[in-house]
């Protein structure tokens, strides 16, 4: 009896000292999603109306995302950064009677903004981005805004890069109890 | 083939002769570099830069594999001092005898156990025409079965050095003759084909540099320079062990903290002001994808893994991933010391932010002397090569055609200890980083290959890895889509190489590519769908297979087949 309870404690022991592991996880035989050979959807940048002008509340759109031309294939600027190029397209969004749509990249700090370029009749531009995180919005602006810092007109659509999803895992998840004020959020 | 492979993987396991010793969980440390003093093989969770909690549930947790250091238990003295690189000149009929071998290496102020061929780090550079054949007669003196693998050479498929394939491995003591062939210009590079994770982590690497046989091929320089560019994982107590049965790291790969350019810590070079330098550039590290920088200079890109480009392009940094080789000529204009550099973009997994992170890879000092000839009139020309450009016409017509096969890229994992599944299940890291060496190196380093599968899936027949078996003619030319699945449970950057043929990237996501150069490494981006024209002019039973050496041995390969008057299918 005592080696059975000997044995029954030093097995309860030894599971409670055991990693507990998955099942398999992860992609099952033959489900493999739609391969294309245009710009992959994943990184596609919903761009979405603020509803604040007129002509502009229906509209919508997206930004593909592709890295930029390369001889490496994977295009990295000097300071590692991701370097993409962007193709945007709005549909529903009236004429600009008065200036134009200029397209623009923005740190999620806002503290850098570059000009990708006005649209075009079709309400279309490509430009480059060279940040791993940012956002695309489109303005209103009294013209064509060339060498422009920033904008200085009304948002009309805005969107956020696939990175921009990505945030502190503090507070919830697996580290539910690690206070996020720690980490500066 | 794969019945052969599972075989012989089974009996390497039972042929190993290192016994994992035992595991020290006091020996983990979450600080990593503040170890104490122990046993070395002793498993303890890799040093690296912790900003952030540890991963609940992990505390204690060691990788399921045993330990495995080189030479364990031996007095490194007993080991000869590895030497610097030399260069051996082979003229079409020679042999090199090559020794594969345990070396003490001193790095930076430690010593360690590790291998080199004929004692060297990196090993012999071979030096041959292109044209010419060489015999290389090579003697197994490590620890480990092993082969060597002549990485690009379009050479005879019995040469190719994979193990089950080719060859049967080269046992402690025994021999193999390998048979060279350089058909084509460039930088190539050789490595064990049979435990990459360890062997060539360890030392077991060199090039190869086929020279044209025409002077114009590449336009003129003041000097050339080889550089081999690697990283290796230690702590205080020494190199991190490997997994013994099976790697760790099987996640992301082995990201080293010490950076090795030629094998040192400390390279150094020193030019005079004007001086055109073309670099030889190949990354040998497991799984790090370099971002080279030279700063205070101006560089152009001029070829890469087996020719030249179509055009020659200035680039403003050299992305390199595992196994690529780039050809790059630098100008350096200003009197000064510059750095060479390793700049990324690093992650922070839990804080969910990018950041910028360098690495210093070497020195060039450049001296106030004007160079006596100045080649800076055929370096601001940025050559138009109509060779490359000639040799690509038959193949043109085949850019804008159906894929004749499509692959996807994707893992499974089993097994894992759960905290790692659930915080992957809820991962925010939505765009890959390039550098993974981050705040969350338990979670790769638990991972081991009999936890985790990389897998090649056939899109049309749903094979997977080994199982997939393409059977070619010689001649033909063999559209390949490649698909990275960027919602796999771990997405990553691939590089995909190719064995005994030659590739063309003709696109990627739609795109055409507007300056072709043949390859056999490409490494294909999380999302991307890259699509490759393979010229099959080599018969034979090759591989393809991810170079992430630790992706490799979690069954990321495929074979296939190249005959004599068939046709593909």
């Amino acid at each position: 009896m005592k080696r059975l309870l000997f044995l029954a404690a030093f097995l309860l022991t030894a599971g409670a000292l055991t990693l507990p592991v998955s099942p398999s996880v992860g992609s099952p035989a033959g489900s493999t999603c739609a391969v294309g050979d245009g710009p992959p959807r994943y990184y596609a940048i919903d761009l979405v109306t603020t509803r604040r002008l007129p002509g502009a509340r229906m509209a919508r759109g997206k930004a593909d995302v592709v890295f930029a031309r390369s001889p490496f294939g994977l295009a990295l600027s000097a300071d590692g950064s991701y370097v993409y190029e962007l193709l945007i397209s709005i549909d529903n969004l009236a004429p600009a009677r008065n200036g134009a749509y200029v397209a623009w990249v923005t740190t999620p700090q806002l503290d850098q903004r570059v000009r990708l370029g006005a649209l075009d009749a079709d309400h279309k531009v490509s430009g480059s981005v060279g940040w791993n995180k940012f956002l695309v919005v489109v303005t209103l602006e009294d013209d064509e805004a060339e060498g422009a810092q920033s904008w200085t007109g009304p948002v009309v659509v805005r969107g956020m890069s696939r990175s921009g999803l990505m945030h502190t895992q503090a507070g919830h998840g697996p580290f539910e109890a690690e206070p996020c004020a720690v980490y500066g959020y | 083939m794969k019945y052969l492979m599972r075989h012989l993987t089974v009996a390497l396991v039972i042929l190993s002769p290192i016994v994992a010793m035992g595991q020290d969980h006091n020996m983990m440390n979450h600080a990593g570099m503040e170890m104490g003093a122990g046993d070395s093989l002793a498993w303890r969770m890799p040093p690296m830069n912790m900003s952030m909690p540890m991963l609940p549930g992990l505390e204690n947790a060691v990788p399921v594999v045993g330990p495995f250091l080189a030479g364990q238990g031996m007095n490194p003295m007993i080991f000869p001092e590895g030497e610097p690189r030399r260069v051996v000149e082979m003229a079409d009929g020679d042999t090199l005898h090559l020794e594969a071998s345990l070396i003490r290496r001193t790095i930076g102020e430690k010593v360690f156990v590790m291998y080199g061929y004929n004692r060297q780090y990196p090993g012999p550079l071979i030096r041959a025409e292109r044209g010419s054949e060489v015999t290389v007669h090579f003697t197994n003196n490590i620890e480990l079965p092993t082969t060597v693998h002549w990485h690009g050479l379009r050479l005879d498929n019995a040469s190719d050095g994979v193990p089950g394939v080719t060859q049967p491995p080269v046992l402690r003591g025994e021999s193999f003759t390998y048979q060279l062939k350089f058909p084509d210009t460039g930088i190539y590079w050789y490595h064990p084909h049979m435990r990459e994770d360890i062997q060539q982590d360890l030392g077991l690497y060199g090039n190869m540099l086929v020279d044209p046989e025409n002077e114009g091929y590449y336009s003129p320089v003041n000097r050339e320079e080889v550089l081999v560019l690697d990283d290796l994982l230690v702590d205080a107590t020494g190199i991190i062990p490997y997994g013994d049965e099976a790697p760790t790291h099987a996640l992301m790969g082995r990201f080293g903290n010490v950076m090795l350019t030629n094998g040192m810590t400390d390279y150094g070079l020193s030019v005079q002001r004007g001086e055109v330098v073309r670099f030889y550039i190949t990354n040998v590290a497991n799984s790090r994808t370099f971002n080279l920088v030279f700063e205070g200079a101006r560089a152009k890109i001029v070829a890469s893994d087996v020719s030249k480009y179509e055009r020659e392009d200035y680039v403003s940094s050299v992305v390199i991933a595992p196994a690529e080789r780039y050809v790059v000529e630098v100008l350096f204009d200003e009197p000064g010391t510059f750095s060479i550099k390793n700049k990324v973009q690093a992650i922070n997994h839990f804080r969910g932010v990018f950041y910028p992170e360098e690495h210093l890879l070497g020195t060039v000092e450049v001296g106030e002397d004007a160079v006596s000839v100045s080649h800076r009139e055929e370096f601001e020309m940025a050559r138009v090569n109509l060779d490359v450009a000639e040799d690509l016409l038959r193949y043109r017509s085949e850019f804008d055609r159906t894929p004749d096969h499509t692959l996807e890229l994707t893992l499974r994992v089993k097994g894992l200890p759960l905290p790692i599944v659930r915080s992957m299940e809820i991962d925010t890291l939505y765009v890959p980083p390039v550098e993974w060496n981050d705040a969350m190196p338990m979670m790769n380093w638990l991972s081991s290959a009999e936890q985790v599968d990389w897998v090649i899936r056939d899109v049309d027949t749903g094979r997977e890895n080994m199982d997939i078996d393409w059977s070619f003619g010689v001649g033909d030319v063999v559209k390949i889509r490649v698909f990275n699945n960027p919602k796999s449970f771990h997405p990553m950057h691939h590089p995909f190489h190719i064995h005994g043929q030659r590739f063309l990237v003709v696109s990627m996501d739609g795109v055409k590519n507007p300056n072709l150069v043949w390859k056999d490494t490409a490494i294909v981006p999380v999302g991307s769908t890259m699509d490759f024209l393979v010229d099959m002019s080599n018969p034979g039973d090759w591989m393809a297979h991810c170079h992430i050496a630790e992706h490799l041995h979690s069954g990321m390969m495929l074979g296939f087949s190249v005959t004599e008057g068939d046709r593909s299918q």
